[in-house]
């Protein structure tokens, strides 16, 4: 069952066109990581799934039930982690927490457990000493333990990493992975790196676009066998094979890079057997044959160019 | 409902902890002990002070300067303190975006504005009686007790155009972004309804006499029926002004 569907959402600000007829969904138990550069749009269609901001067209679907514009309603099945989160500086954190849970309907009794729990996963249990004057790190931490509170159906955590140090974003993505067993989760970000650590699912807008989206797994798949990096053992005959390459009907294209050859082709199994033929019908001894594994950062460059 | 308890609290425990409570309270108080003491005093004041070739004939003070001085208080500095006090009320929420996890919470929009309201509401009538009884219980110490007509009234129209300010500074910070955008068209409407209050016949019509003619119901300078149809004016644009804030605010884009 999706969690959260979009379909075909448009939004403007003024004439500016933001988001232009975006469709995604976000299956149950998965981690959806949301990529995009600054200003391609991933707050404000978070917003929109809020209810905080109108759409020009389109629906939203949160648990089947459809988002309307300035009602609250089908937030309680959200827990919600904004860039920035801000809270009540005169308050300690079990107090807001505890004005967190009642303003979701939750009893005390329920309330407090989960607190308890969620402030000992954050790392903040013991500390009862007001919110003004903690960290960006403290601050974010919070900001997933009261999104977690009310055992959301789904997450959404807008660049909850962007604003950290190493340290800082390592416990926030340990937490999303251990949020990830309970919850379904879209994690909206422009650093790689964390989302091959949770991600399943991507989805990478751009110019208000989804260019790309899928299984993390099966998008780098599909990229990762038609490349391939060759090294021989005399790198003075790179020329000869890139001319024997070039004349094979399967190859894409071949550059020198540094001392090796990287290829590209299409097809795998037979690419890979024509190639390895190919050295050694030329007699080119061989070093190094090496699919190569892509990159998110180089797809991402490829996609949103 | 429960919502609305809880957040108005969180409403309460703010107003104590950042002091406003504080503030105004004692504002207000210190307003209701002054006023008969001022009243009393000015004339003795005045009498320390001599100016050569001038002979004031100072009439002995009243209970009536004892209430003159409250309510000309209450209607400058009082009004001042409610709109500073309470301009933040909701523009500093939705500035500093502290708001966005509530909603997120799925607390109504509706139920953010009937807490703020009755909070500030709470603040603004306990302070005011406290302030209203200092006065009285001083007045009644300095000048002796004659209770004067209409008294409550009085006091009570004044208190209602207090909710008014809070219920205006409310709907105007829906209406203008910026964290002074909301006190500026408030005072605007007031500097409105001051000019129009020049016309006698606006009195019965206009929120303004009920901080105007307020002395004048204790000399019955002011007619009861006027100070009355004032008063249900304001209640009707009370309850128009949260109705427009709640609709403004639902479609508020945050």
């Amino acid at each position: 069952m999706d969690i959260l569907s979009l379909s075909h959402i448009s939004k403007r600000f003024g004439r500016l066109p933001v988001i232009k007829d975006l469709s995604f969904s976000v299956p149950e138990h998965s981690v959806f990581g949301f990529i995009g550069k600054n200003g391609s749009g991933k707050t404000t269609t978070m917003k929109m799934i809020l209810g905080f901001l109108s759409m020009d067209g389109g629906e939203i679907k949160v648990c089947g039930e459809k988002v309307v514009y300035g009602s609250s309603k089908t937030n309680r099945f959200i827990g919600y982690l904004p860039d920035v989160p801000q809270f009540y500086p005169y308050m300690t954190p079990k107090e807001y927490l505890a004005l967190c849970g009642k303003v979701a309907g939750l009893s005390a009794e329920r309330t407090a457990k989960r607190s308890q729990e969620l402030l000992t996963l954050v790392g903040l249990d013991g500390i009862d000493r007001r919110i003004r004057g903690f960290s960006r790190g403290m601050n974010q931490r919070l900001g997933i333990a009261q999104a977690l509170l009310s055992e959301p159906k789904l997450l959404i955590c807008d660049e909850p990493t962007s604003a950290l140090d190493p340290i800082g974003r390592k416990e926030i993505l340990d937490i999303l992975a251990v949020a990830k067993t309970s919850t379904t989760i879209l994690f909206s970000t422009h650093i790689l790196s964390d989302v091959e650590r949770v991600c399943d699912n991507i989805g990478v807008l751009d110019e208000g676009v989804l260019k790309l989206e899928g299984n993390l797994n099966d998008i780098k798949n599909s990229y990762r066998q038609d490349t391939a990096l060759i090294s021989l053992a005399d790198p003075g005959r790179n020329q000869e094979l890139m001319e024997g390459l070039s004349q094979l009907s399967i190859i894409k294209g071949c550059t020198e890079k540094e001392r090796d050859v990287v290829v590209r082709f299409t097809g795998t199994e037979a690419a890979r057997r024509q190639i390895l033929e190919l050295l050694l019908s030329r007699n080119l001894p061989l070093v190094r044959f090496e699919l190569l594994e892509p990159t998110l950062e180089n797809l991402f460059l490829e996609v949103v160019q | 409902m429960n919502r609305f308890l809880a957040f108005t609290k969180k409403e309460w425990m703010e107003q104590i902890r950042t002091f406003k409570t504080l503030i105004v309270f004692l504002i207000l108080l210190l307003f209701g002990l002054t006023s008969p003491l001022l009243a009393k005093l000015t004339p003795e004041m005045l009498k320390l002070f001599p100016i050569e070739g001038l002979n004031l004939a100072i009439p002995e003070p009243t209970w009536m300067d004892a209430y003159a001085q409250f309510f000309k208080n209450m209607t400058q500095m009082g009004v001042i303190v409610l709109l500073l006090v309470f301009n933040g009320l909701l523009s500093q929420e939705l500035s500093k975006g502290t708001l966005i996890n509530m909603l997120s919470k799925g607390l109504p929009r509706s139920t953010v504005i009937l807490s703020k309201f009755t909070a500030a509401s709470i603040l603004w009538t306990l302070s005011y009686a406290v302030s209203a009884l200092a006065n009285y219980g001083y007045a009644v110490f300095l000048f002796g007790n004659p209770f004067p007509p209409h008294l409550f009234f009085a006091c009570l129209s004044l208190w209602l155009l207090g909710e008014l300010i809070i219920a205006l500074l409310l709907f105007a910070t829906t209406l203008v972004s910026g964290n002074y955008g909301g006190l500026l068209l408030t005072g605007g409407v007031l500097c409105l309804l001051l000019l129009i209050s020049i016309l006698p016949q606006s009195a019965p019509f206009n929120p303004i006499t009920l901080g105007s003619g307020n002395m004048g119901l204790l000399t019955g300078d002011t007619a009861l029926g006027d100070m009355a149809s004032a008063c249900i004016v304001t209640v009707v644009l009370i309850v128009l002004c949260l109705a427009g804030a709640i609709l403004r605010f639902r479609k508020k884009q945050l």
